[in-house]
């Protein structure tokens, strides 16, 4: 993998430490997938969560924080999705542990460093987004196939460690998605159905994300009737990420690259397989859990936007959750607060449901928080966090926003 | 039995010699594990149950998110973590785990790596070669 002048340079250690540290961990990677140099980039996100991160991340932080400033200068703009408690409902979900307490050293290093701590999950509804063609350098999972697929930036899985060295060095390794070549489609699908709600079309990203399973795969999809909204790709593109690893996909006539299956494809004009309603049916049956006890309710993943918590108050309003279940809505701080400008959150706190700001169900202890409460059975709109909670002894069963209000209301899993 | 040698891809991490827990299936170090026990806590994983620290996991290809990048540092710090990772298909994140823990990989073989090497099978891995040995099989 070639070096310049300036990265060489900062292997020598010429520019500091951090920026040492970081280029030769980008060149071990670059070299393990035969990048040829590095592109640069003008935009990190990095995935900094307390939960992945453990002790050993937050100690990787501090070290670099506590460097001199002239051996940790950035050479980009770096947003965090450090996770900010909401204390108030973590004493519930979690008692006996002072989350706040642990996260505050990260907070203060990621600070130091430089890096904005926008406390929002999915960056992309927060943060300012790169531009079509653009390099970047992201870590979240669904940001990074919202950027390939839907804004048409390029970037790679460029996971906390990662995104943190591109942080310093203001390049990553030129390999996968920044490559012309990489992200073109390698097979097709098209749907024979319509996709209902969002729940659905996670479900159509994870029949996808099952069957490539590979992050080198690039699905393109034709899809019939109406055109998918943002948050309808956003459920299926991160389903595929999570089922499939996958990180670059295509709908026909509906994403940049893809204005029709032969710019899609490279020229080539493949034959798609069909996924049918007998496919999503299939998945919703692999689930069940219909008639048993409700444990808690789960609707994230990604965190909520505004039309979705006004669905959700209008569903509860002058009604009460089942004292047995556990209503959770999570969204980013600042949906929070503009829902409590309009009294969504007072008539979702009225009903008995919490809406929880800056983090995410799955990404917060999950495992140790169904051990607290001996929780079993849970529902959720989002296929990503059915196949990540069934990992931690959940039994999760997806379902649209009005199923899983109405089955809070009545305490188990209604049809 | 002579010592048979698979290729892989040039690698990530130091030489190790140890155990296999082979499987077909696929791996995520957060949907698939439970990382204070060291057991493989899915239950539809064919490993499930089984106890994977200091084992060399032999597996099909990486899924899932960014979380195994920090997870891998930290399984090997608290001494929770596979001895080393094969892969038919790695992806960066777990490329990019591997070196920030200097957990040995290799992925990318020249031949199905999950059936080439079974459970119990004693094995080096040479990350700097791309190299596989099986010393001695189960």
């Amino acid at each position: 993998m070639k070096l310049n002048e300036t990265e060489q340079a900062m292997l020598d250690g010429t520019h500091g430490k951090a920026a040492q540290w970081a280029i030769g961990y980008q060149w071990s990677v670059g070299t393990f997938f035969d990048a040829e140099d590095f592109v640069p980039v003008r935009m990190i996100h990095a995935s900094t969560d307390r939960e992945t991160m453990g002790d050993s991340g937050v100690a990787f932080l501090e070290e670099l924080a506590a460097l001199p400033s002239e051996e940790r200068r950035p050479r980009a703009f770096a947003t965090a999705d450090f996770r900010g408690f909401d204390e108030e409902t973590f004493r519930f979900l979690l008692p006996g542990r002072d989350l706040a307490g642990e996260s505050a050293e990260a907070v203060v290093a990621l600070g130091k460093l430089g890096v904005v701590t926008s406390h929002a999950y999915v960056n992309d509804h927060s943060v300012t987004a790169p531009g079509f063609g653009e390099a970047c350098g992201y870590s979240g999972t669904p940001s990074v196939v919202y950027m390939n697929g839907i804004v048409g930036a390029r970037c790679n899985f460029e996971a906390g460690p990662s995104s943190l060295a591109a942080f310093f060095t203001g390049r990553v390794p030129r390999y996968g998605f920044h490559l012309d070549e990489k992200r073109l489609a390698t097979h097709a699908f098209k749907l024979d159905f319509e996709p209902e709600t969002v729940v659905d079309w996670g479900i159509v990203g994870a029949l996808i994300g099952r069957k490539l399973n590979s992050y080198w795969s690039v699905p393109a999809l034709e899809v019939t009737g109406a055109r998918p909204t943002i948050l309808d790709l956003n459920h299926m593109a991160l389903s595929m990420a999570s089922y499939g690893s996958i990180a670059m996909f295509h709908v026909i006539g509906i994403t940049p690259e893809a204005p029709n299956w032969a710019t899609a494809c490279g020229g080539k004009t493949p034959t798609p397989e069909t996924i049918s309603r007998t496919h999503l049916n299939e998945f919703y049956d692999e689930w069940g859990g219909t008639n048993e006890k409700l444990d808690v309710v789960a609707l994230s993943t990604p965190q909520l936007d505004i039309p979705e918590i006004v669905q959700i108050a209008e569903l509860l309003d002058g009604k009460k959750v089942h004292p047995d279940t556990t209503l959770l809505v999570y969204t980013p701080i600042e949906i929070k607060e503009a829902c409590a400008r309009i009294g969504l959150n007072q008539t979702i706190e009225k009903a008995g449901g919490r809406v929880v700001h800056g983090h995410d169900f799955f990404a917060t202890f999950a495992k140790e928080i169904r051990e607290a409460h001996g929780w079993e059975r849970m529902m959720t709109h989002s296929v990503k966090m059915v196949n990540i909670c069934e990992g931690y002894g959940y039994r999760p069963t997806p379902a649209d926003i009005p199923r899983c209000i109405a089955s809070a209301l009545a305490g188990k899993v209604l049809p | 039995m002579s010592e048979k040698i698979i290729k892989g891809h040039i690698g990530i991490g130091p030489t190790v010699e140890g155990i296999a827990l082979a499987a077909a299936d696929n791996f995520s170090t957060r949907y698939d594990l439970d990382r204070d026990r060291g057991i493989v806590s899915r239950p539809s994983h064919k490993l499930y149950g089984d106890n994977y620290v200091g084992r060399i996991l032999v597996l099909n290809a990486a899924k899932g998110g960014v979380a195994s990048a920090w997870m891998l540092r930290e399984m090997v710090q608290k001494e929770k973590a596979p001895l080393g990772l094969l892969l038919n298909d790695a992806n960066p994140v777990m490329a990019q785990g591997a070196a920030f823990a200097q957990l040995p990989l290799i992925d990318r073989f020249e031949t199905d790596i999950t059936a080439a090497i079974k459970s119990g099978d004693r094995i080096v891995v040479d990350p700097a070669r791309g190299l596989v040995r099986i010393l001695a099989s189960a």
